[in-house]
């Protein structure tokens, strides 16, 4: 039997009208105009549920609002993380001159023993090392409070306001005097030692004074300022060592790479004085270098399509670009060297979804899948300056390219633009399998990280 | 371009003109009446249902978007039949319908023949449908739902979607050859 008669019967009675039930529009008037009318006996009924009816829209609104404000939160808060990397770094790094500092005193203790005028700071330096074998607790809880402290004693004025804000008082006497202790542990290993001493045992014979300046400076710094500053530092450490960006530290000087720079083999090779490399080199040559490498946290914008699975599950592919950047400082801190590498990814994921909760156009869910990804393009900017000025800047491509795999879970929020399209985001976290090959990216420095990703989906019905 | 009828009235709508509501009641109520009585046979459920659709209107004005002459009526009935659908399943007419299982497969039959019948009697024959075929024909023929989206709909399994149909067009169709036979004896 053919089904065109349906058609028919559709298109013919298509215009078609029945009788309205009787007194329909006096209750719909007085449902929805009721505050208006002065009809009485159906009035007051009415006016309660066009109550709760405003109430109800009151309620949507403020789910809206609610949700909005939500969604801000969490993309400050990631923000937040990512942005305060740089300065934290910088004084994490400063420490560890300090600490080298140390070190190289230490280590030379004979020779400057002969010269030494200043008995009395080096006699305090053996009693707080003395302290800091008592105190060496995990290197991780040091590494932080040195931290904090640094960026308690140097961003006096950038924390002020943060204060007002963070104000934690009543842990920061404790958590100070813990600090005090441990700001003179020297964290960095054995062989890092090693190497520090390497390095700078050419220069010790210049270098005396300065150690020991820099050190009883510090130890007053300690003592007396870092005692009335907030923790609050410490959460935001704890938060990025748990979570963010990853970070390497090489003492010396490294490339982007990862790879320690050979020193020497620059100084023997160059004898002219315009190579920016070598002019920092002879810049920091009484300097303590390090070489640090920040992963920023990977951001991804995806096109979706959706495929809907019953009422709660979904299934989603789609286009993933992903832009991961990583910054390389290495010498100290006038004159350094300096890389960007930026890598861009396209990838194509596959994500089982679950839908949670949907509430009018938000939907809240959770997700799971794999990816795999091709960087397109990457490159390096390597800048170099020198006494703060930019001497030289250069740029080169990456051109070994593997494929990277990876696995992800992430909860979302989606907001329904029109009807099945809309836009998300998905904070989340990835394991990305190792590709030694690779660029030294995120992915490989921390297989397993935080990303954030955000994104148009289509729904396909 | 010049911004037509619907839309006007649309823009007053969205104010909630008391005036405006009035005016849409009056033009499109006896269509979404006759959407509405496809769904429900018992005229108090129509009411009731009519009433909420309207209420639903006025508080969703604000999310209807303007696409072309007949969007705003092609919008009204869609949320007629969704109340609908609401309505049924509420009172659980639908699933007492569904087990209704054992009618005879009619035979497959020569189109029927419905042009020279007044649609008031088509009406008829429609609603006379058990409420199941029904709605499930109501939604297949009038809102051209596929299969797989009515079962989204009313929580059925797809196939017991297309089974019904194809049972709901055999009766009708039956129902309108008896209704000629009937008519050429009276005459």
């Amino acid at each position: 039997m053919n089904n065109e008669w349906l058609n028919n019967l559709r298109s013919r009675m298509d215009d078609h009208e029945e009788d309205v039930p009787e007194g329909l529009w006096d209750d719909i008037k007085d449902e929805l105009f009721s505050g208006e009318e002065n009809s009485i006996i159906p009035g007051f009924i009415p006016e309660v549920q066009d109550g709760e009816a405003k109430k109800d829209i009151g309620r949507k609104i403020l789910f809206y609002r609610v949700g909005g404000i939500a969604a801000a939160i969490a993309i400050l808060f990631l923000l937040t993380k990512i942005w305060p990397q740089n300065d934290p770094e910088r004084r994490m790094s400063q420490k560890s001159e300090g600490v080298r500092n140390e070190e190289k005193k230490n280590s030379l203790k004979p020779i400057e023993a002969e010269h030494d005028s200043n008995n009395e700071v080096k006699t305090e330096t053996e009693a707080f090392l003395a302290d800091n074998i008592l105190n060496t607790g995990s290197p991780e809880k040091i590494t932080a409070q040195r931290y904090a402290e640094r960026r308690v004693e140097n961003q006096v004025d950038n924390n002020q306001k943060i204060k007002d804000i963070f104000k934690l008082p009543s842990a920061s006497e404790s958590f100070q005097q813990e600090s005090r202790v441990a700001y003179n542990v020297p964290s960095i290993d054995d062989t890092v030692k090693e190497t520090t001493k390497e390095q700078t045992s050419d220069e010790v014979l210049f270098k005396e004074e300065k150690p020991k300046e820099i050190y009883a400076d510090n130890t007053k710094r300690n003592t007396s300022k870092s005692r009335n500053k907030k923790s609050w530092m410490l959460s935001m450490l704890t938060g990025n060592i748990a979570s963010n960006s990853a970070e390497q530290q090489f003492p010396g000087y490294a490339s982007i790479t990862g790879k320690a720079m050979n020193v020497e083999q620059v100084f023997i090779a160059s004898d002219y004085h315009d190579d920016p490399l070598m002019a920092i080199l002879l810049a920091n040559q009484s300097q303590p270098v390090e070489a640090r490498i920040r992963h920023k946290v990977p951001v991804t914008f995806g096109l979706s399509l959706y495929y809907n699975l019953g009422k709660r599950w979904g299934l989603g592919t789609g286009l993933n670009y992903t832009k991961l950047a990583s910054e390389l400082h290495s010498g100290s801190d006038n004159n350094y060297i300096k890389g960007d590498q930026t890598v861009h990814y396209i990838g194509i994921p596959v994500q089982v979804n679950y839908n949670v909760i949907q509430k009018g156009r938000f939907t809240g869910y959770i997700t799971g899948g794999a990816l795999v990804e091709k960087p397109i393009s990457g490159s390096v900017t390597t800048t170099y300056v020198v006494n703060d000025e930019m001497k030289e800047s250069s740029k080169e491509r990456l051109d070994h390219k593997p494929f990277q795999f990876s696995v992800n879970a992430a909860a979302g929020l989606q907001l329904k633009i029109v009807d099945k399209i809309g836009v998300y985001a998905e904070p989340g976290i990835g394991y990305h399998f190792k590709e030694e090959t690779a660029p030294n990216t995120v992915y490989k420095e921390k297989p397993l990280h935080f990303n954030m990703k955000f994104g148009i989906r289509v729904l396909l019905d | 371009m010049e911004e037509s009828k619907e839309q006007i009235l649309v823009t007053h709508l969205l104010k909630k003109e008391e005036a405006a509501w009035k005016e849409l009641f009056g033009a499109y109520s006896r269509n979404l009446s006759y959407v509405c009585s496809r769904y429900l046979s018992e005229k108090e459920d129509v009411h009731d249902v009519l009433q909420n659709s309207f209420i639903k209107m006025f508080r969703s004005i604000e999310s209807f978007e303007y696409r072309g002459s007949g969007s705003l009526k092609a919008w009204m009935t869609r949320i007629t039949v969704n109340e609908s659908l609401k309505h049924i399943k509420q009172k659980g007419d639908f699933t007492s319908a569904v087990e209704v299982d054992d009618l005879p497969d009619i035979p497959n039959e020569e189109e029927p023949d419905f042009e020279e019948i007044p649609r008031d009697d088509i009406m008829m024959m429609i609603r006379a449908l058990p409420d199941g075929y029904r709605t499930v024909f109501n939604l297949y023929v009038f809102e051209k739902k596929s299969h797989k989206e009515i079962a989204v709909l009313l929580g059925i399994a797809e196939n017991s979607s297309a089974s019904q149909f194809h049972r709901a067009k055999g009766l009708l169709a039956q129902k309108i050859k008896e209704f000629k036979m009937s008519k050429k004896s009276t005459i």
